[in-house]
Order: structure tokens, then C-alpha cells, then sequence
């Protein structure tokens, strides 16, 4: 199939796509591949001529392959399971193929889909018995030969009808003849539409192609219009598809099962039941977890395995380390000198689980443990996929939403309701106020939006674009959510997990209500004004003044620009004439592909100038260019003034979903089969059905599919929900899941280590009304929890992963709680919470830092703006993810670049200065004459600051004696030598790890 | 060739050259090359244990090159001008395209222009008889090193996505770039410089800024470091503020105490002593990065080669040069940009690929004559070409017919060295040079190619993410073109 890879490879198309098709060969097709297939024949070579030519005795598939078939692909591909869509037992199998399309025989060896399966070791899959030699060569002679069976090839006659038609309508004539626009009053969506026509008459005449004007228009190219091809991203139906519309009109345009606006509604036509055996339902992860009765506690649970393998838990660690250890983990921040102190002299009994309750009540619980779940959303402040790379301006909301549900201990049902179907829950199209609540809902469903997406560009507005933005939601809901990694199935069904094909696009209809390929929104016009009539007060109040001053700022700005552009071409080309310089200028409002030749040279002239070095620039260059600055930051901080705007970014279910087809191989123009919306087959069950019902029968039309995906996802039956979030909350605290693999609970994924426990916390979970806090303390105030990280020789042998907990895994600070950290010792931190994101800067070198607020501080990581082409170094550098779509878990790197960043980076410089004055007045008020005293108490100072505890002896006469070295270093500056013993303090493995 | 047992030695011959120490030795020999270096036939990832490093790691395949220069011509330089000739063009000149301009217009088909004569004067070249373009004097002399690719073909006609597919195989950002790839699976003969280092233009970015060599899904220590080529080539290389040399050291001398002291009670934690180390390398780094970067140990001879110090030349020059010294100090792959996008000629092609060429031919042919003549050129694999090529008709603008248009159909690309065949031009393109009609060669089976090369086999070279198994050149199997290998 190379040849016709080389023609639509990645099925993403242009214009010229259909300039690659070398030969249009029609494919004899059966009942079942429906005549779609003639789409997948217009880039397909001839490859299916069957050896015509008998030659003697050619090996027969009843003799030669039939029991190899059976042995070796029989427990996948046979009558009864039939994985791909495909059963390997019979000839007639052999024949109809599999779920991609792709013919198992061909003319040449070369081409043959089952020869190449067993040739490139791709089947049977590892872990079952191969092919052997023998074997393989008769499936090799028997296809080279022809591939013959005693069973002549039945001739079915080829049925074509709507769900062959339907596809091709919907990729070349929708956008002008759909939902959004109809042309001439047409719309080409159903048969009986296609009749009715528009102000012409009709469209379609059932039974004379020749007469049809939509043929007649296809035909002649008068559609779709060579104008807009581009316009509306859409392009010429190939010959073939014209070829089977005709084939559908003379046949009178055949209607087949379920009309057309039902198809997708009507229960699946083919259930995937034969593609999923009863076997692959056992995995444990696809059985509702089970109640136990053997333990009832984490410690009895961990102690137990631990026992098994003759070990037991490590001491409890000490009160300093708990402080720390509590505090990084619930808040991402050290507690103040005062809280250190504080919880280090208690005497009261149970002050950790005061300590716990306290640290869960505090709004910075949210900053930390949100910011997990934006990880999962996949959140970023930009839209990525250009090279512009948009800014996303209300993404903040979302950000807002889920650090206040955190705080809020939102139960974790109800969360997942509103991010999946906020916009289904309420009719706020209807409602009569709207509430604080429904616009946090209608906020939520930001989570299905947080993918990269191009298709707000002119040029990359298609279908597959479309699709891709799609499927990042579809993995962001099945990884995260589930545990399941489906996107394998959107090609063909998943080698490992029982997830057929058709279960993909299944779910993918699910968001077909809301994310259409045939309907979209572009970033554009998918925000929501939706907002209480208080806020609608405060906007017109406020924000027209503000809004005024803005523009001034920025038309000021602009004539600076356009100064200091002048002023560099002056300094730096005194020979160049004015009318040039203004050349330069008007130049530069073009775009770049546009300029003549003279324009870019001047250009380039002014980038030049622009690029020398500072040292290099005259005094009104380097003035203009802080003016400049300055009116960035005023016009920043006007903003921040303003009311918030009305719009939210969010996802709504339109009331009129296309219908989903299955995409051969997942390429948008190889449609198969239609699908209704449904989950996979392998979870679903009588205890809990998936039951799709439209919402407001009375009122706004929704379809109502995400809101029964979410209820189904949140039925306390469901088998993974409750798991998987429980896991993910056992990551964040043990630096690793009871699953390993917080993505994969499915067949290829590593078993819990502590099934009954996973169990026992989902069970608990559910019970405690879905509590997130509820799980920090079950699990903050176990005996495992608050074991010490020292690791026995004994431990190390015998599970030196500790996949067993007999210690506490030490763990390095992330990049939020790093940078956090150091502005919090340094009295940098500025904890203003919520809001537009703060701006960050970009230097000449590439280091992209953030600004300070207002106060001269810095807010927490979470707050910055995460443009996707900028991301602050720092969190880069700290393993801050690239969000493609989303990340589960990141990455801990150890890398010399971290290293570079804290001992070379200025700004780090700067919080340790900033550090060491805290120190000092600390210290100051204890001062004495005794440099050595002095020297004791500004170590001990500098570690309850930094490391919320005490030096050890070691550390403490390293701490005296380096000071005293530093100072002669220094020229007997005390100050900066305190300063350089902070840096190396906050350099220093014992800040960077947390025990 | 990437057997530790052999690559050991010159590590340490170069480690030690004064700038190390022997200490240095002692501590990286234990930790970078404790692996095992049998090659296994196992379609495992080179990084099994977990840990993400940049140790050397076993081949697939005996490797024909070490190590990858890669000369990335953004924009899009134009096929047909340049190495491609198509004498049609000259004779049809200011006539309409014969066949349907749906088939050429990537924003429609109201600005597709005429028929566009090629630019240059073309003559054929070297024995193997090669034809090249007048404007590129240089690298004609070097044409029997060089192998042609003419039947290139990529996805998409905006430069975005054919860069995004050109890097990383794929049109859309946040995948991994074939670099990381490279990195991901060799790792490095010199762990005292960034294994993938990025020489990118002083007067700018190139279009897709720092995309075009993201490390994606992989771990950020594949991704390409840019080096600047004036002052301080990595970020936060050279402490951002002042401080005597006496601070440095006892500050120095005080963390290495700390952590020990710390390591001491957690003796069972290996990433402590990683972490450890990177603080050593990121000391040594600032010597040898800097030490790399310094050309005034070249030859007059050798500066003049390259055109450093003469204008248009000098900058590109440089990268070229600096290209070689860091590939002779075993980095594994060295991208070389242009600013912005300086081949995508939509209007005055004649001027603007004239100026792209004189920038670039001279330093691109001494590059390739100093490999040779150091053999290194056995080593290095070269890489010349952009993100797709051009149309043969002119692309109007206003009332100008002067330049051409992305043409996704068909480019020419060329390697050299490495195990390529020299003097080879492979693949043909139909009469106009707008598609290719025999040999078509995929940005994957390009990348395949390259791997090949590098002694990676494609299918063995995986990720795993989030359970799939991500390879660079995706999940249809795409071809090594084995008839332009040596």
C-alpha cells in the first residue's frame, strides 16, 4: 500500500491532494465495505486483479492455511471473537477483510495485508506463539499462488445507500448546504432535503443522476466554486465520489435502515459485542472493585505486604520533617518561620492532624493540588498550532474554576458532571437569572477546549484538523478519566486492550453534539456571553473609562514604535534618505510574503540596527525603548482593574450532531460504518447502562450525550472512576501510583501493586461522597504516610523500587513548588490569588521570565501565562510539560541546565539576597559582638528559613566556617557573604529534595 | 563505531586534554559508560531502566555516520531554479499552466500565475555530471560528494505544518524532532557539551521559533540546546551577576560538602548522585562550550574557506565552521538555521535565491571540503534542503509575475557523507518539476533514511507514552531508500 500512503499519507488535505492520484482503479467491492470504498479506490493502485490464470493444483486455503489460521489467529479471529472485525476461519472471512478496509490478499505478495501482518512480526501479537517456519511458508506459498479456496466467491450485489452518500456531502457540499449556511435555500443534509432543493427546485431527482442539478453542478464544477475552495476549506469530490452519488440517485436514492438524523441516535446498528469476548471483560480493572473485609485501614493493608516479604514500615520520621513534608505536598509552599515554629513547639497530642486540617483549609491547597488537574486538562493561555500561537484571553476562568473547586472539596462526581457536561445541566439558554452557578458550569466544560487547536487559521481550518482537536479531547477524557488509552483505536482496534475501532468512534460520538467536524466553531466564536446581572453591572460600570485609557496607552505606544524605529534607522544609516526610513515603515505593515524585494532589504536593515547591543544605541533608542516597555505594564495593570470580561470559554452541545461514521484507519475521507454514541463495550454492563436522553425535552435542543457519559462515568459501579482518581491522588503524595502507570489501567499496564488497597480507597472514596480532602486525610494521617525516607540495606534488596512502601520515597520539589518556595523564603511572594495571568517576558538570550506585580513581588507559578511557545525557563527547565495534549505525570529530569539555572540565573541571585535581608533582621534582634555567636544563630536562622529545620552538627560547622570564608572572599563583606551561603543553601540538595 | 569500548578511549582522549582532569575521568567512567553496550536485536528502548541520559547507547546496525549536520533552508528554496532544470518552463514562460491550477494554488487559484522560466543558468557538474544552478559556484564543485534527492514530497503547503513535518514527521507541534530522536537513541560521545546543539541566525529566529527542535513527548534533555553565537552561548551559562572567583569556589566547595553530607544518609538514592554530577558537568560545560566556540585556533586559510570575515558570508560562515568543531568534539547533531524564511520567494525568486545563495553556497561547500579533507566526512552526514519546494508557475502579485509559490509535491533535498552515495541524483519529477512521478521519497521515509544511517532501525527507535509506542516516522512503515546508500 506504499503507493497510495504516497498519496494521501496523512490524509490531510489541500487543494493539490487530489493532483497526487496517479489512477483511478474501481474496486470490486462486497456487501460489507460498503461503496465508500470507491473513495478509498480513487487513491488506490490496482491491487485486487486475482490471479486469473489458474496454473496446476494451486494450494487451497481448506487444505494449506485453514488450520494454521485456526491455531495460530484463531483466539482473536475466528467466528466467535472476531478482534478488527475480522474472522480468519472461513474463506468468505478471508475475503471480507477486516475493520481498516485494506485487502488480506492482493496480486503481489507485497501488497498483502496478512502476509505483511506475519512478515513484519506485527501478528500474532508478543506473548503469543508465533508462526513458525513451516507455517509461514504455506501462508506464503498459498497467497503468492493466488490465495484459492474450494468456495467460489459469492457475487453479492452492491447495495448503496445514505451512509455511503451521506459522508461525501458532509466533506464537499455541507458547509455551504449544511447547518450554517444553505445556499440557493439548499440543504443537501437528508434525502427528503435534497428533494425539497431550494429556490431553484430540487436538488436531487431519485433515479436520473443526469438530471439531478447537484450532480450537474458537482459535474461541471460549478461546486463547490473554485473561489472558495479555500474559504471554506473544502474540497472536490473526487471522481469516484461523484461516481457513487450517481450510482445512489439512479438507484432512487435508497434509504437504509434508520433515516439519516436518526442514524447516530438509534442504538448501534452492529454491536461490537463479537469484537470484545466475555474473557477481556475479566481484567481486573474492568470489574467494579470489590469490597474487602480483611482490612480496614491503609497501615493494616501496606503492613500485611510488607510482612509477606519480611519487612515492615520505617520509623516515623521526625516532627521537622513531617512540617516540611506536609506543607510542600498539601500547599507546594514551606511554612513561614512563624507556622515552623509554631507546629514545632505544640504540645498538643494531635497537633499533625491539626496541622493537616489546617494546611486543607488554607487556599493555597488549591493553587497546588489544582494545578495536578490543569496537568490533566492539558491547560495552556495559548491555542498553539500556528506560529502566532493566539492567546487564549478567558483560559484564566477555567484555571480559576478548578483551583476554587479544589478548595471547595467540590465532590469529585460533581466535578466531573460540570466539566463534562456543564452546558447539560441547567438550560441557561431558558433560565430566567443566570446564576453563579450556572456560569461556573458553562466555565467547566473549558476542559473538553484545552487542546492545542490551529483551526482558528485560515489554512488549517479542515476536516483532519478538526478531527485532531477531537481526538486530543477524547484522549483527555479516556486517559485521564479512565485510565484507558484509546487513541490507538482510532486507526484500528487496539492490539492489547479489547477497545475495537468502532468503540473510538463510538465515543467519538458522544461529542458529536458539541465538537462536529461538519459543524465547528472555531476559537473564535466558541466563547459564551453568558454572566449574572451583577457582573453585567460591574463591566458597564467600570470598564468603559478603563477601556479608553487602554487605547490611549496604546496609541501612544504605537508612536513611540513608529519614533524609535526612525530614531535607530537615523542613528545606525545616516546616509539612508527619510523617504527611505518611511519606506521602512510602510514596509513593515505588510506581511512578510508580501514584501518586493527593496522592502525586505530595508527591513532587514532596521532589524539589524534593532539587534545591536545596547552598548551600540543612542540615548533616545534606549529612552523610547523604555517608554515603551513602561506603557506594556501600565496597560497591564489598567487591565487588571477592569471588571472581568463577560466571555467564557466554553463547549456547548448544538442540538444537531452530524452522524459519526467509523474512519478506516482514521482517515477523514475513508468513512465505514455509521455509529451511534456509546462507551466502550467492555464497560459497560446491566449495573450501569450508558442512557442517552435529551436534557430539556421542553427547552433547548442538546443531545444530551455527554451528560449520560458523565453519569455513566460517575456511577459508583463504574470500574475505573473511583480507581483511577484514587490512584492519582496516591501518586501526588508517594511520588508513585498503587498503578504505576496512572494512564494505563488497562490489559498492557502494570497490576497495582496493592489491588485490595486500590479497592478499598475507590470503595471509600464513593462512600465519603467522592471527598478529595477526605482521601488526603485517610491517607496524611496513616503510619505510611509519616514513615521516614530511610531506606534499610534489606529494603533495598529486596524491593529497591519500593514498590512495597517500607520508607517514604524522597522526592524532588516540581517546578511550581521550587520557584514558589524560593519567593516565599526570599518574602517575594505575592499570594493574590485568581485572575488574568501574569505577563512574562522574553530577553535577548531566549530566557523567558516573569514579571513582577505591582508590589515588586511575584505570584505563584500557577498564575503565570502559560503560552505554549513561552514558557518560563525556570519551569521549563523543572520539567514543566509540553502539553500535547495533556500530561499525566511528569517527567523528573536531571539535567546540568537545572544546575546552570540556580547557581548562574540572576534572578535566583536575587531571591537569595533577598533571603539573606530576612535572615539578618531575623538574627538581628538576638545581635551580639561574637561574630561566632552571630554566625550560629544566622546558620541555624538560615535553615529553619529554607529548610524548615535545624542544621546537624556537620551542617552547622560548615555553615560557621564557610561564612567566615566567604566574608574574607568577599573583602569582609558580611552581607554579601551571608548572601552567597544563601544562594548556595537554596542551591543545595537537602532545599531541592523533600524527604 | 558507537561501541563504549572504543568511543571510551576518545572520550577520555579528549577530556583530557588539559581541560579535565583525570579525577573527571575517574567519576564519569563510572557512571556514563556503565551500561551495557551489546547491541541487541530487541525492539526495546534504548532507555529501559527509566533513566533519561545521554550516555553513548548501543546501535541497531553498524552506523555509516556518527554524527548529523543538518543545513535547514527555510522557506522553501525552489527545485527547479536551483537543481532540477526543467527546459519546458523556459519555452512555456508567461504561459497559462496546462493542467488544472486547482491542482497549484494552495490559497486558491486566483493568484496562481503563469508559467515561470528558471531563474539560472544550469550546467552539469563533477564526473558524475550533475546539474546545478550558476548561483551555487561552491557546492557545484563539490556535486560528486553529494547525493540529489529530486522526488521529496511532503504534506502541506503552509510553512507551519511542512516544518512541523519536515522536523518531526508530523504537521502539527509538540512531537519530538528528528534530532531528539537521534539523541534520544545514540546519546553522546562527549557529555561535557549538549548532545544536540542549535546554531540558529543572529538576526533571528527561524519561522516556528524554537519548535524546530523541541524535545516534545520525550524528555527535555533530548531537546536542542541553541547555542548564540556571540557571548554567552547557553542560557545561564555565565553567572548573571558578579561575583570574585574566591566566592565561586568556596561557595563550590561548601555545596559539594552539603551534598555529600546529604547523600551520606541516603546512600540508596541514585538520583542524588545524578544530581551531584550535574552540578559537575554544568561547570565543565562552561569551559568546553566556550572553548568550542572559540575560533582563533583555525587557519587563515581555513577562515578564508569559509568565507568568514566577508560579507555576505561571515554569519553563516561561522555556524558552519562551528558546526564542524562540535561534531569534531562528538556532538551527535548539529541544525543550522537561517532567519526567518529567507527561500520563500513569492515575489523577485531571481534576487532573493541570488542573495540566499551567496550567503550560503560558500560556507555549505568549504564545510564540506574541511570534513573531507579532516575524514570526517565518512562520519558526518549532511544534510542541505527546506520544508518543500516550489511551483512552476509564478505566483501573481499585483500586476508582478516574479516569484513562485509553496509547492508541496515535489522538492529536491541533498545529503552528502555518511555512508550516502556521492554523485547520485535519485527520484525524478514530472516535465515542470511540480510533481514527482518516479522514486517518491516521504518526509518519513527521509527520516527512516537518516536513522538508517545513524545504525537506528526506525521501528525499534520507540517511546513509550502513555502506553502507544511513538516512533518518529509514525505508524505506517515507511521505506529506507537503500539505493542512495553506499
Amino acid at each position: 500500500m506504499r503507493r497510495s500512503a504516497f498519496q494521501f499519507a496523512t490524509g490531510v488535505g489541500t487543494l493539490k491532494a487530489s493532483g497526487m492520484t496517479l489512477k483511478i482503479a474501481p474496486r470490486p467491492r462486497t456487501g460489507c465495505q460498503r461503496v465508500v470504498v470507491a473513495i478509498a479506490a480513487a487513491c488506490t493502485l490496482v491491487l485486487f486483479a486475482m490471479a486469473s490464470d489458474v496454473t496446476a493444483a494451486p494450494p487451497m486455503f481448506e487444505d494449506a492455511v485453514e488450520a494454521v489460521l485456526a491455531t495460530k489467529c484463531g483466539k482473536c479471529h475466528s467466528g466467535e471473537v472476531q478482534k478488527g472485525e475480522l474472522d480468519l476461519s472461513s474463506m468468505t472471512g478471508v475475503r471480507r477483510g477486516g475493520e481498516s478496509g485494506d485487502p488480506l490478499l492482493a496480486e503481489s505478495i507485497d501488497d498483502s495485508r496478512l502476509w505483511s501482518v506475519i512478515a513484519d512480526g506485527e501478528m500474532p501479537p508478543d506473548g503469543e506463539p508465533p508462526l513458525d517456519a513451516d507455517e509461514r511458508k504455506s501462508i506464503h506459498t498459498w497467497i503468492e499462488a493466488g490465495g484459492h479456496s474450494k468456495v467460489a466467491a459469492e457475487s453479492k450485489s452492491e447495495t448503496v445507500d445514505q451512509h455511503d452518500v451521506l459522508p461525501i456531502l458532509l466533506l464537499r457540499c455541507n458547509t455551504c448546504h449544511g447547518p450554517r449556511i444553505r445556499q440557493a435555500g439548499v440543504d443537501l443534509r437528508s434525502r427528503a432535503a435534497m428533494i425539497a432543493g431550494g429556490k431553484n427546485g430540487p436538488a436531487m431527482i431519485p433515479g436520473d443522476a443526469d438530471a439531478s442539478p447537484m450532480i450537474r453542478r458537482i459535474e461541471s464544477h460549478a461546486c463547490p466554486p473554485s473561489e472558495s475552495l479555500l474559504k471554506f476549506f473544502v474540497r472536490r469530490p473526487t471522481q469516484a465520489e461523484t461516481q457513487t452519488l450517481r450510482q445512489w440517485i439512479d438507484a432512487g436514492a435508497p434509504l437504509a435502515g434508520a433515516t439519516l438524523a436518526g442514524a447516530t441516535q438509534a442504538s448501534d446498528p452492529e454491536p461490537s459485542s463479537r469484537a470484545v469476548a466475555d474473557e477481556d471483560r475479566q481484567h481486573w480493572a474492568f470489574q467494579p472493585p470489590v469490597a474487602t473485609s480483611r482490612f480496614q485501614s491503609i497501615d493494616a493493608f501496606i503492613l500485611d505486604r510488607l510482612a509477606e516479604n519480611d519487612l515492615t514500615l520505617a520509623p516515623t520520621a521526625d516532627r521537622d520533617t513531617l512540617i516540611r513534608r506536609a506543607h510542600v505536598d498539601l500547599i507546594g509552599l514551606p511554612p513561614s518561620p512563624d507556622e515552623y515554629l509554631f507546629w514545632r513547639d505544640s504540645d498538643d497530642p494531635n497537633w499533625y492532624a491539626q496541622m493537616i486540617d489546617r494546611l486543607l483549609a488554607s487556599n493555597h491547597y488549591g493553587e497546588r493540588w489544582g494545578r495536578y488537574w490543569l496537568d490533566l486538562a492539558g491547560y495552556a493561555d495559548s491555542e498553539g498550532g500556528i506560529s502566532a500561537d493566539p492567546i487564549r484571553k478567558v483560559a484564566w476562568k477555567y484555571r480559576d474554576y478548578v483551583i476554587r473547586a479544589f478548595n471547595d472539596d467540590k465532590p469529585y462526581d460533581q466535578f466531573l458532571l460540570e466539566q463534562l457536561a456543564g452546558d447539560e445541566l441547567v438550560d441557561y439558554q431558558n433560565a430566567d437569572t443566570v446564576t453563579d452557578a450556572i456560569v461556573d458550569q458553562l466555565i467547566a466544560t473549558g476542559f473538553l477546549r484545552m487542546g492545542i487547536d490551529e483551526t482558528g487559521s485560515r489554512t488549517m481550518n479542515f476536516v483532519p484538523e478538526r478531527l485532531k482537536v477531537i481526538s486530543d479531547a477524547i484522549t483527555v477524557v479516556s486517559e485521564g478519566l479512565m485510565g484507558l488509552t484509546m487513541e490507538c483505536a482510532r486507526c484500528h482496534s487496539h492490539k492489547y486492550d479489547p477497545i475495537p475501532h468502532r468503540d473510538y468512534y463510538r465515543l467519538k460520538a458522544v461529542f458529536q453534539g458539541a465538537l462536529d467536524e461538519h459543524d465547528w466553531d472555531s476559537f473564535k466564536t466558541r466563547t459564551l456571553n453568558v454572566a449574572t446581572p451583577e457582573h453585567r453591572r460591574k463591566v458597564a460600570e467600570k470598564n468603559p473609562p478603563l477601556e479608553k485609557q487602554i487605547k490611549q496607552l496604546q496609541g501612544q505606544q504605537k508612536q513611540w514604535t513608529a519614533d524609535l524605529q526612525l530614531q535607530l534607522l537615523r542613528d545606525h544609516y545616516p546616509d539612508q534618505s527619510e523617504d527611505d526610513n518611511r519606506a521602512t515603515l510602510n514596509a513593515l505593515k505588510k506581511a512578510d510574503n508580501n514584501r518586493t524585494l527593496k522592502q525586505k532589504i530595508l527591513v532587514e536593515r532596521l532589524v539589524k540596527a534593532e539587534l545591536r547591543p545596547d552598548s551600540h544605541q543612542s540615548e533616545r533608542v534606549l529612552s523610547l525603548r523604555q517608554q515603551i516597555e513602561d506603557a506594556d505594564r501600565q496597560i497591564d495593570r489598567v487591565r487588571r482593574k477592569m471588571a472581568p470580561p463577560l466571555a467564557i470559554r466554553a463547549l456547548w452541545d448544538l442540538g444537531r450532531p452530524s452522524p459519526t461514521y467509523v474512519l478506516r484507519r482514521g482517515e477523514h475521507d475513508k468513512p465505514g460504518d455509521p455509529v451511534a454514541a456509546g462507551v466502550p463495550a467492555v464497560l459497560t454492563d446491566q449495573r450501569n447502562p450508558f442512557v442517552v436522553t435529551p436534557p430539556f425535552p421542553d427547552g433547548t435542543a442538546k443531545t444530551g450525550r455527554r451528560l449520560a457519559l458523565a453519569r455513566w462515568l460517575t456511577n459508583p459501579n463504574h470500574p475505573l472512576t473511583a480507581r483511577v482518581m484514587v490512584n492519582r491522588i496516591w501518586h501526588h503524595h508517594f511520588g508513585t501510583g498503587l498503578v504505576k502507570d496512572l494512564e494505563n489501567f488497562g490489559v498492557q499496564g502494570e497490576r497495582p501493586s496493592h489491588p485490595e488497597l486500590l479497592d478499598w480507597l475507590a470503595i471509600e472514596f464513593i462512600r465519603r461522597g467522592w471527598s478529595i480532602k477526605e482521601m488526603h486525610r485517610l491517607i496524611m494521617n496513616s503510619r505510611v504516610y509519616q514513615q521516614s525516607s530511610q531506606v534499610t540495606e534489606r529494603a533495598h534488596q529486596v524491593d529497591p523500587q519500593n514498590r512495597l512502601l517500607s520508607h517514604m520515597n524522597l522526592r524532588r520539589m516540581d517546578a511550581e513548588a521550587l520557584r514558589d518556595s524560593l519567593l516565599a523564603i526570599a518574602g517575594r511572594l505575592d499570594t493574590t490569588p485568581g485572575g488574568l495571568p501574569d505577563t512574562v517576558s522574553i530577553d535577548r538570550d531566549g530566557l523567558v521570565s516573569a514579571n513582577a506585580t505591582d508590589g515588586g513581588g511575584w505570584r505563584r507559578s500557577v498564575y503565570l501565562q502559560y503560552r505554549r511557545t513561552e514558557i518560563p525557563t525556570m519551569m521549563d527547565t523543572f520539567d514543566y510539560p509540553q502539553m500535547g495534549p495533556n500530561c499525566l505525570s511528569r517527567n523528573v529530569s536531571t539535567v546540568s541546565p537545572q544546575a546552570l539555572m540556580l547557581m548562574n540565573n540572576g534572578r535566583v541571585r536575587e531571591l537569595a539576597a533577598a533571603m539573606a535581608r530576612r535572615v539578618e533582621t531575623i538574627v538581628g534582634d538576638k545581635n551580639s559582638d561574637d561574630d561566632d555567636s552571630n554566625d550560629e544563630a544566622t546558620v541555624e536562622t538560615v535553615y529553619q528559613l529554607a529548610l524548615s529545620r535545624s542544621p546537624s552538627d556537620r551542617e552547622r560547622t560548615l555553615g560557621t566556617e564557610s561564612l567566615q570564608q566567604l566574608r574574607s572572599a568577599w573583602g569582609d563583606n558580611s552581607a554579601k557573604a551571608l548572601e552567597t551561603y544563601c544562594h548556595t543553601i537554596l542551591n543545595s540538595a537537602s532545599f531541592l529534595y523533600v524527604d | 563505531m558507537n561501541q563504549p569500548t572504543q568511543s571510551r578511549r576518545d572520550f577520555f582522549a579528549r577530556t583530557s586534554d588539559g581541560l579535565l582532569g583525570a579525577a573527571l575521568a575517574q567519576m564519569l567512567g563510572a557512571d556514563f559508560f556503565g551500561q551495557s553496550a551489546t547491541a541487541s536485536d530487541d525492539a526495546l528502548p534504548p532507555h529501559g531502566s527509566g533513566i533519561y541520559d545521554l550516555t553513548p547507547k548501543p546501535v541497531h546496525h553498524p552506523a555509516t555516520a556518527k554524527s548529523v549536520i543538518q543545513l535547514f533552508m527555510n522557506g522553501g528554496p525552489s527545485q527547479m531554479d536551483l537543481f532540477d532544470p526543467k527546459p519546458l518552463l523556459g519555452k512555456m514562460d508567461g504561459q497559462p499552466y496546462p493542467g488544472n491550477v486547482e491542482e497549484i494554488g494552495n490559497t486558491g487559484t486566483s493568484d496562481v500565475g503563469v508559467m515561470l522560466g528558471g531563474k539560472y543558468k544550469f550546467d552539469r557538474h563533477g564526473e558524475s555530471g550533475m546539474w546545478m544552478a550558476d548561483v551555487l559556484p561552491h557546492t557545484a564543485q563539490m556535486a560528486d560528494d553529494l547525493c540529489m534527492i529530486h522526488s521529496m514530497w511532503t504534506d502541506h503547503p503552509n510553512h507551519d505544518n511542512a516544518l512541523y513535518k519536515i522536523h518531526s514527521g508530523r504537521l502539527f507541534m509538540g512531537y519530538p524532532t528528528l534530532g531528539a530522536w537521534t539523541v534520544y537513541g545514540l546519546g553522546s560521545e562527549n557529555q561535557n557539551l549538549p548532545a544536540y546543539v542549535v546554531l540558529s541566525d543572529p538576526l533571528g529566529l527561524p519561522k516556528n521559533g524554537t519548535r524546530n527542535w523541541t524535545a516534545g513527548f520525550l524528555p527535555p534533555v533530548y531537546q536542542g540546546t541553541p547555542f548564540r553565537p556571540t557571548g554567552s552561548p547557553i542560557l545561564n551559562l555565565k553567572p548573571q551577576f558578579d561575583q570574585p572567583d574566591a566566592v565561586t569556589e568556596t561557595a563550590r566547595d561548601l555545596l559539594k560538602q552539603l551534598d555529600q553530607h546529604h547523600r551520606n544518609d541516603r546512600q540508596y538514592d541514585a538520583q542524588l548522585d545524578a544530581r551531584i554530577q550535574s552540578y559537575g558537568l554544568a561547570a565543565r560545560m562552561q569551559l568546553s562550550a566556550s572553548e568550542a566556540l572559540d575560533l582563533s585556533g583555525e587557519t587563515a586559510e581555513t577562515l578564508s574557506m569559509y568565507g568568514v570575515g566577508a560579507a555576505p558570508t561571515d554569519s553563516f560562515a561561522r555556524r558552519c565552521l562551528l558546526a564542524r568543531r562540535l561534531v569534531e568534539r562528538g556532538v551527535r547533531y548539529v541544525q543550522i538555521f537561517l532567519e526567518e524564511q529567507p527561500w520563500d520567494s513569492h515575489v523577485d525568486l531571481e534576487d532573493n535565491h541570488r542573495a540566499a545563495c551567496e550567503r550560503t553556497d560558500r560556507p555549505v561547500a568549504a564545510l564540506l571540503k574541511d570534513l573531507k579533507r579532516s575524514g570526517m566526512l565518512d562520519s558526518t552526514l549532511v544534510i542541505w534542503g527546506g520544508e518543500f519546494g516550489r511551483t512552476p508557475t509564478s505566483q501573481r502579485s499585483g500586476d508582478l509575475y516574479t516569484g513562485r509559490d509553496h509547492n508541496m509535491q515535489a522538492f529536491t533535498s541533498w545529503m552528502a557523507g555518511g555512508g550516502i552515495k556521492g554523485g547520485t541524483s535519485y527520484g525524478k519529477t514530472d516535465e515542470f518539476g511540480h510533481k514527482v512521478i518516479e522514486d517518491p521519497v516521504s518526509v518519513h521515509d527521509f527520516h527512516a533514511t537518516i536513522l538508517h544511517a545513524l545504525g537506528l532501525h526506525h521501528q525499534k527507535l520507540f517511546f513509550n507514552r502513555s502506553g502507544l509506542e511513538e516512533r518518529l516516522t509514525g505508524v505506517q512503515p515507511p521505506r529506507v531508500v537503500h539505493e542512495i546508500l553506499a
